[in-house]
């Protein structure tokens, strides 16, 4: 479903992938792991078209959208969820779930959805009026997540959500992550809490100093040597 | 949870801190009133219309470079140019078709006429906001980033400058202005005599903004401006064209800057650098109220009329400029963010 090849990418004069290349199929749970300041947000910032790759291409559903807009790689169905949330703030829980939905025409497709994003995270519902700017950071990571489900995207890229959350917070939203996939979305999961991470996914690569160094079916990954030194401090 | 606990004490210690966190607003509505109230005892009522049709005039000007401000980030010194042409517009439709409508002699087509010709300028606004954009703006945009702010106020003054010489270059210097729209008795309202043309004015500002409000507050396109403005990579994450959102904008204030030149006429004649004044009188407003705040900027439009006309009143006519400067310059002392305090995240970020 999404493919990079040799993917180099960066900021200005300042690269930080070299050459990454990997798959995601339609229907998986993949997670991409690394120290800080490997590049994984970057990543998943190029997959987004919000930084223009330096080499390599990038393929969704067999088609290259490397020199595309964000706009149009978000209509095409895939949704990033930033670690900066980039929420509307001064406008309420709705009109942000609204505008997730920017892209789909059909007005009875886009309360559907609501519907669906409402009952997945109820919390949302009783808070539907509230500005986002001042909801609690929990809830706004949620709304981030529900915004971007809100366009019916087959792939999901998420970026840290647990950052900055309590851990039974960091376990609701992992579990709306598991009802997702349930659901058929193929999500690309960037996360620092490794051991739960490596619990949910199906497959993960590790990102070092803007490399893939190592990949594998998740409970393979988990018995590795090195990812236990690395990552999970045993 | 202390707003359901609603005693009598509550609701005071609620109401003083509400005063003290909004003390700006409380101080200058407070003011605002006791200004409008000497107005009508020492003007009586034709002043306190002057304030209406001036503050609408301003407002309408005001909510333009709000919106370009907010969502562009463009601090817009050539808006009074899209005034001028509006107003050259409006002269140039409204001339020849009075003429043809008068020998038909048709009270309707004669009524019609300034319509039209407000109608025109409007459309012929809108067309070079896009204009302008696609060739100014959007390239710049495209190439970089850096220091954005004020590469766009360059910009616009050098924008400016070409299109007031420009002007003089292909029209000349002379004045163009019309008596008045419509050709009919004045309205006697509370005992003073308004001119017809003055009332239209204020009703075509009045019902712009509200049509521009209901748009940005209730329409999908009007939603996605908003979140252009308040956050631009979150708006392209969920799909928006960035660059449609923002020719769209600059062409719809350069439109309203077109409407207001065209229904003032009357009032202000089409020369080259007719748009100084009402220029510099809409940026009074919006830095007294807040860069980019669309809501402020209609209020801030009322605000500046009234002390405009206090001012006319109580210390003379050609202090009018003087004490709303004096005031603006207090208030960024005091309050740098505008008296309604909203910061423009824009800014910062970028």
């Amino acid at each position: 479903m999404l493919e990079l090849k040799n993917l180099d990418s960066g900021y200005d004069f300042l690269q930080v992938l070299w050459e990454v290349s990997f798959t995601v199929e339609q229907g998986e749970f993949v997670a991409l792991i690394g120290p800080n300041g490997a590049g994984k947000s970057t990543t998943l910032r190029t997959i987004a078209g919000l930084i223009k790759p330096k080499g390599g291409d990038i393929l969704f559903n067999g088609e290259s959208i490397k020199a595309k807009a964000p706009h149009l790689i978000s209509r095409m169905g895939i949704s990033y969820v930033s670690e900066a949330l980039n929420l509307f703030t001064d406008m309420s829980v709705k009109e942000n779930l609204l505008l997730g939905a920017y892209a789909v025409k059909e007005k009875e497709t886009q309360l559907k959805t609501l519907d669906y994003v409402f009952e997945l995270f109820p919390r949302l519902q009783e808070r539907k009026d509230q500005l986002a700017g001042t909801m609690s950071g929990g809830e706004r990571k949620m709304l981030a997540i529900a915004r971007g489900m809100m366009s019916n995207p087959t792939l999901m890229l998420v970026d840290e959500p647990s950052l900055g959350l309590q851990p039974n917070l960091t376990y609701a939203v992992f579990e709306a992550l598991l009802k997702l996939r349930k659901q058929g979305v193929t999500i690309l999961l960037v996360e620092q809490n490794v051991n739960a991470t490596l619990d949910i996914t199906d497959r993960a690569y590790i990102l070092e100093q803007g490399k893939i160094v190592m990949s594998g079916p998740s409970h393979e990954m988990k018995a590795n040597d090195h990812v236990r030194n690395a990552y999970l401090g045993i | 949870m202390a707003k359901e606990t609603s005693t009598a004490p509550t609701t005071t210690v609620n109401f003083i801190t509400w005063i003290k966190d909004n003390l700006p607003v409380v101080i200058v509505t407070i003011f605002s009133i006791i200004l409008f109230i000497m107005i009508g005892f020492e003007g009586g009522p034709p002043q306190l219309l002057n304030v209406i049709v001036t503050g609408c005039m301003w407002a309408l000007l005001a909510t333009g470079l709000a919106l370009v401000f907010g969502v562009m980030n463009i601090p817009h010194f050539a808006h009074g140019e899209s005034f001028m042409v509006g107003a050259y517009i409006a002269y140039f439709t409204f001339t020849p078709l009075n003429k043809i409508f008068l020998a038909t002699g048709s009270k309707f087509l004669i009524y019609l006429g300034p319509f039209l010709a407000i109608i025109a300028a409007g459309l012929a606004g809108s067309v070079l906001g896009i204009i302008i954009e696609k060739l100014v703006f959007a390239p710049l945009r495209h190439r970089t980033k850096e220091g954005w702010i004020m590469n766009a106020f360059l910009l616009t003054v050098g924008m400016s400058f070409v299109l007031t010489n420009g002007t003089t270059l292909a029209m000349g210097p002379n004045f163009r202005g019309i008596p008045r729209y419509f050709d009919v008795p004045s309205v006697e309202i509370m005992g003073a005599f308004i001119a017809v043309d003055r009332i239209v004015a204020a009703i075509i500002s009045l019902v712009t903004i509200g049509l521009l409000w209901f748009f940005l507050r209730w329409t999908k396109l009007g939603r996605a401006i908003r979140a252009v403005s308040q956050d631009e990579t979150g708006a392209q994450l969920v799909g928006i064209n960035l660059d449609f959102i923002q020719t769209f904008t600059f062409s719809l204030a350069t439109g309203m800057a077109a409407i207001s030149g065209a229904s003032l006429l009357f009032m202000f004649q089409a020369y080259p650098t007719v748009g100084l004044t009402p220029l510099y009188f809409a940026w009074y407003v919006v830095m007294l109220v807040g860069l980019g705040n669309v809501a402020g900027a209609i209020v801030g439009g009322f605000l500046v009329a009234l002390l405009q006309s206090g001012t006319q009143l109580f210390i003379g006519l050609s202090w009018q400029s003087v004490v709303p400067t004096a005031i603006m310059v207090l208030v960024l002392m005091l309050a740098p963010s505008g008296i309604f305090g909203s910061e423009v995240k824009g800014v910062q970020e970028q």
